[in-house]
């Protein structure tokens, strides 16, 4: 089950935080996402040469905590999409098409003439879709 | 092909992919007539021009990364470059851009050139307005486009005369900073 998932600009700003657990722990769900923006930057200055491509998008398990695991995706313009699932068995492919749907709201938010880049994203379709989304993702890993 | 017995079934098309060249034509000199009431000087109304473009140049980045890119980032100079050249014109204009030039005379300048852009079609600048090109608003569409992917770099487009040809052509010319030549140095 996915408990939180994070849009992060390329100044490392937040630009659309959202959890979806009743608890309150949202305090730590922030920290978490925070620790993991360094992960993802030391990625992307020392890429693996032997490992995956130089300049994929997907950047996989992240680092995994006690119960959490949290997964990254950078985009061309340097956006980074932070994703905490409590679920142990995750399917790559299963991670991969969330981002990539992910991927598609969060270009249909930006494309918005009203929006300014680099401030929050504000929109309530944008937030719709990815509650639709990350419900969709907790059916699929089930079943 | 599937033979879709049920009307129903059959799945929708995904509609023309045009837009009206006249609708963009009337729009784009609404655009430059508003500017131009409301600055005092030429420079000033190439600069909003430009950062109207920049705000395209932003959104159409995300957007082409997503559709066409599928997974990959682009990293090199000469990668960008080339998505500017043809996958950005392609959507943009309906064709790839007639050329792309490295300057001679500085490491960090290259040029695109277009036999006639299509936001000048129906544009002849009067002679007292100097040098100034409508252009500006695609400059600050590749300047939107390679900000945000990472390559930092100053925009401008400049008329260029062709012998021969009546109407000169148009030179987006792209000069990057310097850490980006310090990075494609050090990527080797």
């Amino acid at each position: 089950m996915i408990v939180c998932v994070a849009v992060v600009g390329h100044q490392n700003n937040p630009l659309y935080i959202q959890s979806f657990t009743e608890a309150d722990d949202a305090l730590k769900l922030h920290h978490i996402v925070h620790c993991s923006l360094d992960v993802v930057d030391e990625r992307v200055n020392n890429p693996k040469k032997s490992g995956p491509t130089l300049n994929e998008t997907f950047l996989g398990l992240l680092y995994p905590t006690e119960n959490y695991k949290v997964y990254g995706y950078l985009t061309n313009t340097k956006v980074k999409f932070i994703m905490v699932t409590t679920d142990l068995d995750v399917r790559d492919a299963d991670v991969r098409n969330f981002f990539r749907r992910f991927h598609a709201a969060y270009v249909d938010a930006v494309s918005n003439p009203f929006h300014v880049p680099g401030k929050k994203i504000t929109s309530r379709t944008f937030a719709e879709r990815v509650s639709t989304i990350v419900k969709s993702f907790g059916l699929n890993a089930a079943g | 092909m599937k033979q879709y017995t049920n009307v129903l079934d059959r799945p929708i098309s995904k509609g023309k992919q045009e837009v009206s060249l006249s609708g963009f034509a009337f729009l784009f000199s609404e655009l430059v007539q508003y500017n131009q009431t409301q600055v005092d000087n030429i420079a000033e109304l190439e600069r909003r021009l430009e950062d109207a473009g920049y705000a395209v140049g932003t959104r159409i980045l995300e957007l082409l990364c997503h559709r066409e890119k599928g997974n990959r980032r682009e990293t090199r100079l000469l990668g960008i470059l080339s998505f500017v050249h043809s996958t950005v014109w392609k959507v943009l204009f309906g064709k790839v851009a007639d050329s792309l030039e490295k300057g001679t005379e500085h490491e960090d300048e290259y040029m695109i050139s277009e036999k006639e852009l299509l936001v000048n079609r129906f544009i002849s600048i009067p002679k007292d307005m100097g040098a100034f090109n409508c252009g500006a608003f695609v400059a600050g569409i590749v300047r939107g486009v390679l900000d945000n992917a990472g390559f930092p770099a100053v925009v401008s487009a400049h008329f260029v005369p062709v012998d021969g040809q009546q109407r000169p052509r148009t030179t987006i010319l792209i000069k990057f900073a310097e850490e980006v030549l310090q990075r494609e140095a050090r990527l080797g």
